[in-house]
């Protein structure tokens, strides 16, 4: 019997949760994410928690669970326009943009190759460029080329028109606006790291080698700018004095004045991934207070008990460029000693904290925020759900749980406004 | 346990500061982003981290022997940066406003200044005793202030009683400024007392003071130094030309105190006329740039007010004193000038402004030069920058 489905808005690891868990049960589900492949922030990081396990390898269970399923269907490159009440569910319209590359694509590269205009590689954070035709990273799922519309001028298009030997690039596509009929909403929206270049003492964009928590995942991943090798974006040297900056943005009324919760165990984890690597380099990472929330206690004790881990107690407050070099040098007053303290690195990371997506990029829903911009649940119209880091900062972990949640009332607004089969 | 430090709390301190300005104090969570922005600070035991802790935990003899709470310019940046709101630099100040109130003499008097409730019996003192030195009346004949004898009041009097004002105020102040100065040095190393340069440290500081170098360092409320120094020069300029007044009235041929008291000198009435002429310019240049400097003062609290806190109110008695005496002395001469009677009244203002600065200065922010000053002095003697 016909059933209207579930829209799911976002398609990182908390909306693709809510989607499969529902459509697994039978119901009609449909993702609409923003970028041109799904898996979000979860598809950029290079191992995640609990098990510190590359993050692809569980994505790539969902992406099959997807192309198992009928009845989840989902639209990148895709954005919620409007969302109007209808006879117990939702009208919703959503603008999909161009792709410019239709599904015949076998992502051969072909179209990359003779692609002549660039672009700043954004799922890189801006450190490498990519051509204007690309494959957002090597596991992209859809496995389907893109265009960047902006980025390809006058006949640049018409080159990898040439260069394709399946058809697959269409230059005449046009945005699309669907209007779908949905018993229940998912606003898995997500979140961004916090544009820290806003705390002007921090350095970010000024001084060289500071870079953000996300770009040291892209620096450590295998399928980043640097092929997996850390190495300090100024001169691409290895780096074996790095500083782990806490609290950049968090816990700040300046900037986010709530604790971004995993913040301290990234940093912890990036300690890791540069023993890992540079087994001398030392590490030394200033804290308020080192917070790891639940299981996480253990991980903590074994990267602070590692060899050349120093971690200092003590908000860093300035970073500035130490002269005729590329090293930046952060000041702290050391709390425990009571001294001032001026240490040169060769490389700076920022854990900038997590700042809930619909802050900068609203959901045309009427909803209450908190003063942080995180949605309150309960000024959600019926059938309306919130799920993952749109209502707090979480780990993947629980993201996923709450998503399952979400999905059961989901699935209990469609069954209660004329039933699934 | 050996070694073991017991602390003990003074609660009723710790509402004092929060009572005093320092409402915000409960908010810091120790993370030393104050100490790390602050320009002012020294690198080893850096402010304001630490004395945000001792007012939390009620340390009030750690922080009354402290040389920081006065190297401590108030810039504000700790306040701009600070992620909790607790605003160092305010907490701070309030705790300077208890530093004075610790060691000017008598304690009621201070008591009397930082609260509002007396600002009127504050403002009666004055108000009265020129009264009842005839200030009520308005004498017939052109303006003019200054005669002897049958016109406001009686110079015999009015002289003397500012006179022993401002003894008080310096005897006050000189008594605080020893008993803190005993304060900062008793827990120093007896190697350590024993280095100490006066002299050299008395320079330096001065030499800092004259060029306000420290202040210059601030970085949200840039411009405040500015203000300051304008302020500050004025100070000087009509401390100066209230000591050359005063040479004037002291050997004037026919209406000085020497004549007055038998002993007239001879002196020509050029040199008189050459004095006044001196003391007019500076005093009236030295107006101005009060009027201007503490203009700038309040124009940059307002200004700053979103980063760096609106003040206290002690903070504005003293702006509001020092802004009215600028205001009626300058008002006072152009009315005089112009020969209209209202002078009489705007000079009784002004000089109910000019006593309570004076009278009040060892419990007024006012005092806070003389105690910057002897911090400064001591951090520069033991090393302290």
């Amino acid at each position: 019997m016909a059933q209207d489905p579930i829209l799911v808005i976002g398609g990182g690891i908390s909306g693709l949760t809510a989607a499969i868990e529902a459509a697994e049960c039978g119901c009609e589900a449909v993702v609409v994410e923003k970028n041109a492949y799904l898996g979000g922030r979860v598809a950029q990081l290079n191992k995640y928690f609990p098990k510190l396990c590359p993050p692809l390898c569980g994505l790539e269970i969902n992406y099959r669970r997807i192309k198992e399923n009928p009845r989840l269907t989902f639209h990148t490159q895709a954005e919620v326009t409007s969302i109007t009440a209808s006879d117990g569910g939702y009208n919703v319209t959503i603008q999909v943009a161009p792709r410019f590359v239709n599904d015949k694509c076998v992502a051969c590269d072909a179209c990359a190759q003779a692609c002549p205009s660039e672009r700043s590689d954004d799922f890189n954070f801006g450190m490498s460029r990519t051509k204007a035709a690309y494959l957002p990273f090597d596991q992209a799922f859809p496995q389907k080329y893109v265009i960047d519309g902006a980025s390809c001028k006058a006949d640049c298009g018409r080159k990898c028109q040439e260069a394709c030997k399946y058809g697959a690039i269409d230059m005449d596509m046009k945005p699309e606006t669907l209007n779908l009929k949905v018993s229940a909403i998912v606003m898995a929206t997500g979140w961004n790291p916090y544009d820290i270049t806003r705390a002007d003492n921090l350095g970010m964009g000024k001084v060289k080698n500071v870079i953000n928590n996300m770009m040291m995942e892209r620096l450590a991943a295998a399928n980043g700018p640097t092929s997996g090798k850390i190495l300090r974006p100024s001169d691409g040297k290895e780096p074996k004095k790095v500083a782990f900056v806490q609290c950049a943005g968090s816990r700040d009324e300046n900037h986010l004045p709530y604790c971004s919760y995993i913040c301290c165990l990234a940093s912890l984890k990036h300690i890791s991934y540069v023993k890992e690597q540079y087994p001398e380099a030392q590490a030394t990472m200033f804290y308020i207070d080192v917070r790891t929330p639940g299981r996480y206690e253990k991980f903590y004790w074994k990267v602070r008990d590692m060899e050349g881990v120093t971690l200092t107690k003590g908000k860093v407050a300035k970073i500035y460029n130490a002269q005729g070099t590329d090293d930046p040098v952060v000041v702290i007053e050391d709390v425990l000693s009571g001294k001032k303290v001026e240490e040169q690195f060769d490389m700076v990371v920022l854990a900038s904290g997590m700042e809930a997506s619909q802050r900068t990029r609203p959901v045309p829903v009427s909803v209450s925020y908190t003063p942080e911009g995180m949605i309150i649940p309960s000024s959600l119209p019926p059938g309306i759900y919130a799920s993952g880091t749109a209502k707090s900062p979480v780990d993947v972990a629980k993201s996923m749980q709450d998503a399952t949640g979400i999905a059961l009332k989901s699935i209990g607004k469609l069954l209660s406004s004329g039933g699934a089969n | 346990m050996s070694g073991t430090t017991i602390l003990k709390p003074d609660l009723g301190f710790v509402n004092e500061v929060i009572r005093s300005g320092g409402e915000s104090l409960k908010k810091c969570y120790q993370c030393a982003t104050c100490s790390v922005v602050c320009n002012v600070t020294p690198e080893d035991k850096p402010f304001p981290r630490k004395e945000m802790l001792q007012a939390q935990w009620g340390l009030k003899d750690q922080l009354m022997k402290n040389p920081d709470i006065w190297l401590c310019h108030q810039c504000s940046d700790c306040t701009a940066y600070c992620p909790r709101g607790a605003k160092p630099g305010e907490v701070l100040g309030a705790i300077r406003k208890m530093s004075i109130k610790e060691f000017s003499a008598p304690g009621f008097m201070a008591k009397m200044v930082g609260q509002p409730k007396f600002l009127l019996v504050l403002f009666a003192i004055p108000v009265l005793l020129l009264l009842a030195s005839g200030a009520g009346q308005t004498p017939a004949g052109p303006v003019a202030f200054g005669k002897p004898h049958g016109f406001l009041f009686s110079m015999y009097f009015i002289d003397p009683l500012f006179t022993a004002a401002a003894l008080f105020a310096l005897v006050s102040l000189g008594l605080g400024v020893r008993k803190y100065w005993k304060a900062m040095a008793a827990d120093l190393p007896a190697d350590q007392a024993a280095k100490i340069n006066l002299g050299a440290a008395v320079k330096e500081t001065v030499s800092e003071i004259l060029a306000h170098r420290r202040f210059q360092k601030c970085e949200t409320t840039k411009g405040r130094s500015t203000a300051h120094l304008l302020v500050f020069y004025s100070f000087i300029g009509l401390f100066i030309t209230t000591i050359l007044a005063f040479v004037k009235v002291i050997l004037e041929p026919n209406t000085g105190y020497l004549a007055f008291l038998g002993h007239p000198v001879q002196i020509g009435e050029s040199a008189i006329t050459g004095l006044t002429v001196i003391f007019k310019i500076i005093g009236n240049a030295s107006a101005l740039a009060l009027i201007a400097g503490i203009f700038l003062v309040m124009t940059n609290r307002f200004k700053n007010s979103k980063k760096a806190g609106v003040g206290s109110y002690y903070d504005w008695l003293f702006i509001t004193i020092v802004a009215g005496l600028g205001i009626t002395g300058l008002l006072a001469e152009l009315l005089r000038i112009s020969n209209i009677p209202a002078a009489y009244p705007t000079y009784v203002i002004h000089l109910c402004f000019v006593f309570f600065l004076f009278a009040y200065a060892p419990f007024s922010k006012m005092a806070h030069m003389f105690y910057r000053a002897t911090a400064m002095v001591f951090a520069r003697a033991t090393g302290r920058g």
